[in-house]
């Protein structure tokens, strides 16, 4: 057919099996990775010895207790939704729309961060240490006696804490292009600034709103080591009596049924996402944001006010990290406080395994994950292929499900032959990899989308074939995105606990396991040291790979910061 | 084979025709079906000629440029460089160069490295690629700037990389697509003479596409204008504008009065119009039957208004003063003209509503219609 074709040099032949031997792999991947797990889980639910029995699955729908906890799911994530977009439309407005100085700024930036980044008990731990019976503020200051802090209201109050910051982050660049201009229009016709914000303000906020809602809908209902913590008996959440069932009764099946009721709710939220986002182009008001914010959107007492609330909150959060701090290096925290580096010791001895274990499977982690990210990223944002929005959508499946059924679902597929991966570090670190990819996916698609199609057509016009331009042009462009992607995973690696804790095993275990673990016999001090050792190795690696994104990152294209 | 001079350095460059033969380019769309782009489209480009494809957003022009550069395969129809045929070779073994409308410059690369990509791929020596790289440069008047990143340079700059680097790969053809129309006026006009001059230098075929037709006019040998997904019209800015063979190419290049009129004589070298009571000789070899409905196109500039008893009686609708010349809308019987007087110092001035003598010229003027031939 072409006249050159007997002399194609090897860089065609690499050129012409790239693409679909990648495609074949990446595909392979998913399967066994994302589709084979949730489908083994789904069996397992309504398959009983073999043949098909919806019995125990209505069976336990019919459940007193497991319906209470479905509801008692869905409360929370609708309070913790509704209270943290609250309070992250709070801090996005007054960063957006006041002026702020420096200060203020940075702590807004800082305290909103921490709660990113840390291990899932940071909150509930510090919950404890204050308005727990011997806590330092109901016990030492108020000298309450017998006070019960485990319920719904800890639970809500820890969660929202934890979560707001994902609202603010989402809320802060789509208020920023909603351009001001509104905002003054509505004043020069006459508007007060309630008005306008109640008329102009809000309504256009109001798509990006339900998103925030969603994101902390979606973060409660898959927040499993809060309530584990928190919620006590009294109120049993899904994801805690799933957890229950599998490692107390040993029940597996169960356990699967339980996550069916909570895939309910979370396929939904994934669905109104999905919904959410491609219905969004009519909330991009303005693609350029116009000059800085006037200041002017609040009057100053309103603006007080703003401040106010935000710099409290940042206060608590700010409390609860420093008490973490002081809790690991005093004796025992409410009853002893001589300073000691005795639970150091202790985390670096007998929880050196934990840590080395953690560390190992981070660092595998990390490298596959930026690929596996860059990979899929490429094939989904550039490439032309049937089934491309599904592999997109089956990409992002194990980040949007509860990581307690990614969990449980890991389990049962990979407990038997022909996989059999329990108990290896293998399966930890594919559950890292595949559920926290997508951040590597999606920024190689967002960047993807910054890079006109004509860079690849100029390679081309320039004598390069496929293979050259995606190595020499496409692939330093896209680096960034590998970073991103692997610090994503990375922090996850040392933080996540809801999918992994049905994996560890005696050879291998976790940093979190272990501070779960202290938790539950009391070991307060050891759990806080924890703590501080992973917060302090992720706050270290996200910065260097932060320098390392700013300057691999061409001028031209932005790249959001790891961990924002 | 042909030899250009450059510089200090002889250099040998093939200079090939291109030659479109009955291309189609069809889209499927998800909506609205297929859209057809380009229609049944013959073109023929000689070596070394700058042809230009001028036409409206979305006549389908730089479809046809992307089909000879290889980035968008012909529904139907063949695309020859040379008397081969290359319409299933893909862009990066058609040997051409192609400046983009937005550039396309690599941002992970320095001036030189964007300039060199080209020669890295052919796998070139350093030292024969660094002479190269800095002869393009040189050549675009950036000697020096190698080390810079592409966002220090200013848009200007920018322009003269993506030339650089379509350049030093010496291609069989130079294609370029809107290049200047994110520049400001002024140095619109000084980029495109200096391709121009670079495309005599290198005598490299050249097909250039834009929306801007004095853009047109200044760089091309020819002009081919595209309505709807095919040539309309080719030729010389000069054949274009005083022989348009339609009203669309009339109206498209310049400013064109459309003169309603009907045939009343037909004489050897001449046709004779109505117009009212009136009657213009225009002489012409175009021939159409006594009686036609036609329409006489005249230049703005072609018409002299007078307060002398000479052709028609008009009256001034509307006169704006523009410096160097001054616009008249005049009405004749029914019919609304436009007039350019130029130098207004020199020449008399007319106020609106004031009643003037138009004179309509006997020269250079086409009538067009349904029943004309040429």
């Amino acid at each position: 057919m072409l006249p050159q074709a007997a002399a194609r040099p090897r860089a065609a032949i690499l050129d012409g099996l790239a693409r679909p031997g990648g495609l074949l792999v990446i595909w392979l991947l998913l399967l066994l990775f994302v589709v084979y797990p949730l489908a083994m889980m789904l069996a397992r639910a309504i398959f009983d010895n073999g043949a098909l029995s919806l019995g125990a699955l209505t069976g336990a729908l019919k459940a007193p207790g497991n319906l209470r906890a479905f509801r008692n799911s869905l409360v929370l994530a609708s309070l913790v939704g509704v209270a943290g977009t609250v309070i992250g439309f709070i801090f996005a407005f007054t960063v957006e729309r006041l002026r702020l100085g420096g200060v203020l700024r940075r702590l807004i930036d800082r305290a909103t961060f921490f709660p990113l980044i840390s291990p899932p008990f940071t909150t509930s731990i510090a919950i404890v240490f204050s308005f727990g019976p011997r806590g330092l503020i109901t016990y030492d200051l108020l000298g309450l006696q017998n006070v019960q802090v485990y319920g719904l209201t800890s639970t809500f109050a820890a969660e929202t804490l934890t979560y707001f910051p994902i609202a603010y982050l989402a809320l802060r660049p789509m208020l920023a292009s909603i351009s001001n201009q509104f905002e003054e229009a509505s004043f020069s016709l006459g508007a007060s600034r309630w008005h306008a914000f109640r008329t102009v303000t809000l309504p256009l906020a109001m798509p990006g709103l339900a998103n925030a809602f969603l994101l902390l809908f979606g973060s409660s209902l898959a927040d499993f080591a809060t309530p584990l913590i928190l919620a006590g008996s009294d109120f049993p959440v899904l994801p805690t009596e799933a957890y229950l069932q599998i490692t107390g009764l040993f029940d597996l099946r169960s356990g699967a049924i339980l996550s069916l009721l909570l895939l309910v709710p979370a396929g939904l939220v994934f669905v109104a996402q999905e919904w959410l986002v491609a219905g969004r182009s009519y909330t991009t008001v303005t693609g350029k944001a116009s000059a800085l914010s006037s200041g002017d959107s609040a009057s100053s007492l309103a603006a007080a006010g703003l401040l106010l609330f935000c710099v409290a909150v940042c206060g608590v959060i700010l409390y609860f990290y420093a008490l973490l701090f002081y809790a690991s290096i005093v004796q025992a925290f409410g009853a002893n406080h001589t300073l000691t580096l005795d639970h150091y010791r202790v985390i670096f001895s007998e929880g050196l395994p934990a840590i080395k274990d953690t560390l190992i499977i981070a660092l595998i982690g990390m490298p596959l994950g930026g690929l596996y990210g860059i990979a899929v990223g490429y094939l989904v944002g550039r490439g032309k292929f049937v089934g491309r929005k599904t592999m997109e959508v089956v990409s992002l499946l194990n980040y949007a499900l509860p990581g307690t059924i990614v969990g449980i679902a890991y389990l049962v597929a990979f407990n038997d032959k022909p996989f059999a991966l329990t108990g290896t570090a293998a399966i930890i670190i594919a559950c890292y990899v595949f559920r926290y990819s997508p951040t590597g996916i999606r920024t190689t698609v967002a960047l993807l989308q910054q890079i006109d199609k004509s860079m690849e057509e100029a390679s081309a016009s320039l004598g390069a074939g496929n293979f050259y331009t995606f190595r020499h042009v496409m692939l330093p462009l896209i680096m960034p995105a590998f970073f991103a992607g692997l610090g994503v995973v990375f922090i996850r690696s040392m933080t996540a606990i809801s999918a992994t804790i049905f994996l560890v095993s005696i050879n291998w275990t976790l940093i979190t396991v272990k501070i779960l673990e202290n938790m539950t016999e009391v070991a307060l001090g050891p759990a806080a040291a924890f703590s501080v050792f992973v917060i302090v190795v992720v706050l270290v690696v996200t910065e260097l790979l932060n320098r390392i994104l700013f300057h691999i990152s061409a001028p031209s294209l932005r790249v959001s910061r790891i961990g924002t | 084979m042909a030899t250009a001079t450059l510089g200090t350095k002889t250099l040998s460059i093939k200079t090939l025709g291109i030659k479109l033969d009955r291309v189609s380019a069809i889209f499927r769309h998800e909506r609205r079906g297929d859209v057809t782009a380009v229609h049944d489209l013959d073109l023929e480009i000689n070596p070394g000629e700058f042809l230009t494809l001028l036409g409206a957003s979305g006549c389908g022009k730089t479809t046809v440029l992307r089909m000879i550069g290889g980035f968008q395969k012909p529904s139907a129809g063949r695309v020859f460089f040379g008397g081969d045929d290359v319409t299933a070779r893909s862009a990066n073994r058609r040997d051409v160069g192609f400046v983009f409308q937005n550039y396309a410059l690599f941002p992970h690369l320095t001036v030189f490295e964007n300039v060199a990509y080209g020669l890295r791929v052919k796998r070139l020596a350093d030292t024969e690629i660094k002479s190269r790289v800095d002869d393009g440069l040189r050549q675009v008047g950036l000697g020096g700037l190698g080390d810079r990143m592409i966002a220090e340079l200013s848009g200007g700059q920018q322009q003269r990389v993506a030339l650089a680097r379509a350049i030093v790969i010496r291609p069989a053809v130079l294609l370029f697509d809107e290049p200047l129309s994110n520049l400001d006026a002024q140095l619109r006009v000084q980029m495109r003479s200096e391709i121009r001059r670079l495309q005599k230098e290198l005598n490299i075929t050249a097909v250039y596409v834009t929306h801007d037709q004095e853009e047109a006019m200044a760089i091309s040998d020819r002009i081919a204008i595209m309505n709807a997904g095919q040539i309309v019209q080719t030729g010389t800015a000069e054949d274009l504008y005083r022989r348009p063979a339609s009203t669309f190419v009339a109206t498209f290049l310049g400013e064109a009065n459309l003169i309603r009129t009907t045939i009343v004589e037909v004489a050897m070298d001449r046709l004779t119009l109505g117009l009212g009571d009136s009657r213009w000789d225009v002489v012409t070899t175009s021939r159409g039957p006594l009686g036609a409905e036609v329409e006489a196109v005249v230049r703005p500039e072609a018409i002299r208004l007078s307060e002398t008893k000479q052709g028609f009686s008009g009256r001034i609708l509307s006169s704006t003063y523009l410096g160097s010349k001054i616009d008249y809308l005049v009405a004749i019987g029914d019919q609304t003209i436009k007039v350019v007087q130029s130098d207004p110092s020199a020449g008399p001035r007319f106020a609106e509503g004031a009643t003037v003598e138009v004179a309509l010229p006997h020269f250079g003027v086409q009538v067009l219609g349904a029943a004309m031939r040429h």
